[in-house]
């Protein structure tokens, strides 16, 4: 029974339009952003595309006839998924965080970014690929004539249609890699995810699980009854079913091997290049692998579920098991159900299908990249290269599909399917040592990496490879039995004399043996570049959280590259308004100069980032070489700092000179306070230390412009020489303006017109001027250090150093102008604490002239007692009394108060003293005196812008009168014996000062015995106690009342008591004066 | 909380931790090996299936439930982190 020819065709041709449409729609979905495939159903689904037609078919034909050991091809996958949240998950950042496109990518980017390694891994993948891919289309053409009618498909060469099976295993070659070229080569970013193809993968996985399991259930319950029907039935046949349901025999061989298939299926889930390539490349969310750790397992128990049955059930029906791998296709033809069989051609039909669009896609990436590429990169740049470039990917994968077919036709019907996808799978087994090594092993090197897979490849293609053209009869040769040139211990299958192993135990042994070995003792015995250990960080590293290491610059760029010259680099490989876009976007928000470039420091990232975006294009190791390439056409390249710390610090602690130098830096600042010192001797720290030629420290004076203080080093005079204003036009300038350290790193490229001409006199090779400032403060001076021979030396780690060391010396500088200032102040204080001295000293002088002025003692008159006492106050005052004797019978007494503490009222009270001494005896009247002396001393008095008041008095015993002026004094009161009570004494008369000429009255009256006369000062009056209360008449008359029975001397004494006891303050404001007249009883 | 209810979270707890990841996934590995399969590899039917193809696909269904109560439990440490 067969389905017809037009029927097949038909429905698989709807079929392929069905999958064109999903991939389409997914497409244009992804376009709009609304992908539709970005969840980890369809990620799941999509990764089992590691269910290819050699699982829909080959898994029965091989427990057909070896038994459970199929099982093995899945267990693996499975068991692997436990690791997947640690490997598979760290190798999906490292790919996003380096738009890394495939596995040759990966492991070339690891080590170094080798193109070699890239080639060398892509023409194993190639090599390895294509017996599988060949294996796809045979199993496509043979399905499609099985179901056509032929059944006789163990005699394949026999059959009439011929030309059928070419036809449809052309035509399916042909519309897989058109349908790849659509969805996988859109466009040259390989690095993107192909929705389309993802989701057609992912309808296709569904297609051969639901397929499967249609004829699994068909043929287990609707053929037979049950599984254990099938068991017992089969039972029948004890050889059979004991070979097929143990491992045969007690052998170990037997073990190795099932090791050996487990190792195989577990290295192939990840390293093969479709798996990597849609697990990896194609991975949306690193959350999705997650629910694919169980979903994908799950999914490969459920399609093996009736492997068993199928083929038991297919040696039951068939009686043998010749033509096992096609069970699942035979089956329902013989028992007439041919829509089942043609469910089942397409399950196949997908499951190859799959496979081959994503293979061929991920492998024509690696061809690009990784064969092609590295001859494009030493061509100059066109603008039609984007153009070429996409074509050649195309091409890529015309070619391995077609190498596939052709590997097909010449040797493809020797083989079982099994044996044919094992040789793919023990291909990507190479890769192993060097992929795990290059996630976990720092040391892992470039030469181990090449090594181990070289030789690995070769034990490979010799032990593996080969063989299966021997005894596929393409090449006679009798080295299988005898080993080349007889050599015995060389033969391909006994490699070694290991015999006793089958084919793929012995090939995969020492195959490992070599490849692990290479690798392990090159990585060893090696050294890694630079390069490679730059990324050898990146992937071992991946998870460790950014700015946790903030990393030093330690490369610089030899010659400035602006940003459009890498925009214009870029557009050549990925067409302008990609390169646009990755550039704007890289940029955001950085400091771009006025010509368009950015800081020395940031320019390594650009360059890495161009690097970056092409590697997403064309793969890293090409991308590498295309940017190094293009630098060394305009004479830059990438080249270390010069290592002034000895050694290439990339981590947060600084190298231990940097710290020496520190140490060194403080103690020099410590040590002395002379800044002439410090400077000189931190200049020859840094000379010493650095190597640098000269070294200056400049000062900015009070004109602002800049001022050499302190040299070491060479004497260049036109720089030592010339005292700079600083203007934008010097670097020295514009690092005091912008208080931010200016840099040459290589004085070739310099612009500033100032600078080269100073330099056109003396050769610098590089330079730095770090303003001298303290944090948040403008800068005082600029710390310059140049040096001759060196190019790179100033790294962003040194000049952070020396702006360190140049805030310290700012710190000290500001010290010593600070221990300065102190000093001044202090000087300037004593100074005038000295001068207070003095003219307290002179004041205290003035003080007892002044009370020395005063009578000492008043002159003895009959009939009276005389009393007088002046109290000065602290300061110098302006109180005066005066006796002058006329006759032994009369007197004149006088008592006055100069306005004022001054010194002036001291003088004026001394001028008073002296013109009244010498007025008193021109007049007698005390109203004339006075009026004479207020003439005399008003001009003086008015410019001194003083007053006086003045009481005088005349008395004469004779007939005991007394006659007064006063010109605004304190009223003296009068006592009057006889009435026991106190008067105030009144006269009309001005304050002293005020006009030049007045008028003063004279008054009379008589006194008598016992009557007592107080004159006295406004200190006595004015004086206050603590509360604020002044003395007053009223006290003084209340004091003069109580003591008026004692003797003149008592009387005053007795007064100042009071005033003492009412004011309890030591310390008098005012001068107390009093004098008193008693006339005795 | 039952004890029930302690057990499971005391379960996830462990499961969390990377080290288990790696014991299940080297436990797996041996199971499915040389000398474990020797134990299985005899001409015994349970419940009328070959003894070794029970073994096979049991160990297989077996590390598949472990996988997603692994995941299961990191998803519970995704959502308590989301909470803190």
């Amino acid at each position: 029974m067969s389905v017809g020819l037009e029927t097949v065709v038909g429905v698989s041709l709807l079929y392929v339009i069905l999958l064109f449409l999903v991939a389409y729609y997914a497409h244009v979905k992804g376009e709009q952003g609304q992908s539709i495939v970005s969840n980890p159903y369809i990620y799941s689904l999509s990764i089992a595309v590691y269910c290819t037609s050699w699982t829909f078919y080959g898994s029965v034909g091989k427990a057909a006839t070896t038994g459970l050991d199929f099982i093995l091809i899945y267990l693996g996958p499975s068991l692997t998924a436990f690791s997947w949240w640690l490997i598979l998950r760290k190798i999906i950042r490292i790919c996003k965080e380096n738009n890394i496109t495939s596995i040759a990518d990966f492991l070339s980017s690891r080590y170094g970014k080798s193109q070699w390694l890239g080639a060398l891994i892509t023409v194993i993948a190639i090599l390895g690929i294509i017996p599988y891919v060949a294996l796809q289309l045979k199993a496509v053409s043979t399905t499609f004539l099985i179901i056509c009618g032929n059944q006789h498909i163990h005699f394949p060469k026999e059959i009439i249609g011929q030309d059928v099976a070419l036809h449809s295993g052309f035509i399916a070659a042909l519309v897989l890699s058109i349908f790849g070229i659509i969805f996988g080569a859109r466009s040259l970013r390989s690095s993107e995810r192909h929705e389309g193809l993802v989701a057609a993968i992912a309808l296709e996985s569904i297609v051969k699980l639901v397929t499967f399991l249609i004829v699994g259930i068909f043929v287990t319950f609707f053929l037979f009854d049950g599984f254990t029907d099938i068991f017992s039935r089969l039972k029948a046949q004890q050889t059979v079913y004991d070979h097929l349901t143990t491992l045969g025999g007690e052998g170990e061989s037997d073990y190795a091997n099932w090791l050996t298939m487990l190792f195989l299926s577990m290295s192939g889930i990840m390293l093969l290049p479709r798996q990597f390539h849609i697990m990896v490349i194609e991975n949306s969310s690193e959350e999705h692998i997650k629910e694919a750790m169980w979903r994908f397992p799950a999914y490969l128990f459920a399609i093996n579920l009736f492997v068993i049955p199928i083929a038991f059930g297919g040696i039951l029906s068939t009686g043998s098991t010749k033509g096992a791998d096609y069970f699942v296709l035979t089956l329902p033809l013989l028992s007439g159900h041919s829509w089942i069989a043609l469910l089942a051609f397409l399950g196949g039909f997908s499951a190859a299908a799959g496979m081959i669009m994503t293979e061929s896609v991920a492998v024509s990436t690696m061809f690009l990249n990784h064969l092609v590429m590295p001859i494009v990169v030493r061509l100059t740049p066109r603008s039609w290269f984007p153009l070429l470039l996409i074509n050649l990917k195309r091409f890529g994968i015309f070619l391995v599909v077609f190498l596939g077919y052709a590997y097909n036709l010449m040797l493809g019907d020797t083989y079982t399917l099994v044996n044919m996808g094992l040789i793919s799978f023990a291909a990507a087994a190479q890769f192993v040592p060097a992929m795990l090594g290059g996630l976990y092993w720092r040391r892992g090197n470039k030469a181990g990496a090449i090594s181990g897979i070289l030789c690995g490849f070769l034990v490979w293609f010799y032990s593996l490879l080969l063989p299966s053209f021997i005894i596929s009869g393409w090449w006679k040769t009798d080295i299988l039995e005898k080993g080349p040139f007889g050599m015995a211990l060389l033969k391909p299958t006994e490699l070694f004399g290991l015999s006793g192993l089958d084919i793929w135990t012995n090939s995969l042994f020492w195959s490992m043996f070599f490849n692990a070995g290479c690798y392990l003792f090159c990585s060893i015995a090696l050294r890694q570049g630079d390069k490679e250990r730059d990324q050898v960080r990146k992937f071992v590293d991946v998870f460790r959280p950014k700015g946790e290491e903030p990393r030093w610059e330690t490369k610089r760029l030899s010659k400035p590259v602006t940003v459009m010259q890498f925009v214009t680099l870029l557009a050549k490989f990925t067409g302008e308004p990609q390169a646009y876009a990755a550039i704007g976007e890289y940029l955001g928000n950085r400091e771009i100069d006025e010509k368009g470039g950015v800081s020395e420091f940031e320019l390594p990232n650009l360059k890495r980032f161009v690097e970056k975006t092409l590697a997403g294009s064309v793969g890293a190791a090409a991308a590498g070489a295309i940017v190094e390439s293009y630098l060394s056409d305009v004479g830059s390249k990438m080249e270390p700092f010069y290592d002034i710390f000895s050694s290439v610090r990339t981590s947060l602690e600084e190298s231990s000179e940097a710290l020496y130098v520190r140490l060194k830096a403080s103690e020099i600042m410590n040590r002395s306070l002379d800044l002439r010192i410090i400077m000189e001797d931190l200049l020859e720290l840094l000379n010493k230390e650095f190597k640098f030629d000269l070294a200056v420290i400049r000062t900015v004076d009070s004109t602002g412009a800049l001022r050499v203080q302190s040299f070491k080093g060479i004497e260049v005079d036109v720089i030592l020489g010339n005292t700079i204003v600083p203007e934008v036009d010097s670097y020295i300038g514009e690092a005091f303006l912008t208080n931010k350290a200016q840099f040459v790193n290589d004085a070739r490229n310099i612009t500033k017109a100032y600078t080269q001409a100073i330099l056109a006199r003396q050769n610098f090779s590089s330079f730095a001027h770090i303003p001298i400032a303290r944090e948040g403060e403008p800068a005082t001076g600029i710390l310059s250090v140049f040096s001759i021979n060196i190019v790179g030396l100033f790294t962003e780690q040194f000049l952070d150093l020396l702006a360190s060391l140049a805030g310290q010396l700012a710190q000290a500088v500001k010290i010593v102008e600070e221990r300065e200032a102190r000093e001044q102040e202090r000087k300037e204080k004593e100074k005038a604490l000295l001068e207070t001295a003095r003219v307290t000293r002179d004041m205290e002088l003035a003080k007892q002239i002044q009370h020395s002025l005063l009578p000492d003692a008043p002159p003895s008159i009959p009939g009276i007692e005389l009393a007088s006492r002046c109290i000065p106050a602290t300061h110098i005052g302006g109180d005066y009394y005066d006796y002058f004797p006329r006759s032994p019978e009369i007197i004149d007494f006088v008592i006055a108060d100069v306005s004022g503490h001054s010194v002036g009222a001291a003088l004026i009270m001394v001028e008073t003293r002296s013109v009244l001494r010498a007025q008193v005896m021109t007049t007698s009247s005390t109203g004339n005196i006075i009026k004479q002396l207020n003439a005399l001393l008003y001009e003086d008095l008015s410019r001194a812008e003083l007053f006086i008041s003045m009481f005088y008095a005349k008395y004469d015993a004779r007939d005991r009168t007394l006659s007064y002026s006063s010109a605004g004094h304190n009223q003296p009161l009068l006592y009057r014996h006889c009435e026991r009570s106190c008067e105030e004494l009144d006269a009309e008369g001005m304050i002293l000062g005020v006009k030049p000429d007045v008028e003063f009255e004279e008054k009379r009256l008589e006194m008598a015995p016992g009557d007592v006369l107080l004159l006295y000062t406004d200190g006595i009056t004015e004086a206050e106690n603590e509360a604020g209360e002044m003395f007053g008449t009223e006290r003084l008359m209340a004091a003069l009342k109580r003591e008026v029975d004692g003797d003149a001397t008592a009387i005053v004494e007795g007064i100042y008591r009071e005033v003492r006891s009412f004011t309890r303050i030591e310390i008098q404001t005012d001068d107390i004066s009093v004098v008193v007249l008693k006339v005795l009883l | 909380m039952t004890p029930f209810q302690r057990w499971k979270r005391r379960m996830l707890k462990h499961l969390r931790l990377m080290e288990s990841w790696v014991i299940f996934f080297l436990l797996g590995l041996i199971m499915m090996n040389y000398p474990f399969i020797h134990i299985f590899n005899k001409n015994v039917e349970v419940f009328g299936f070959p003894l070794l193809f029970l073994y096979l696909m049991g160990g297989w269904a077996v590390s598949i439930c472990v996988i997603y109560l692994f995941t299961k439990a990191m998803e519970d440490n995704n959502h308590k982190e989301e909470r803190h």
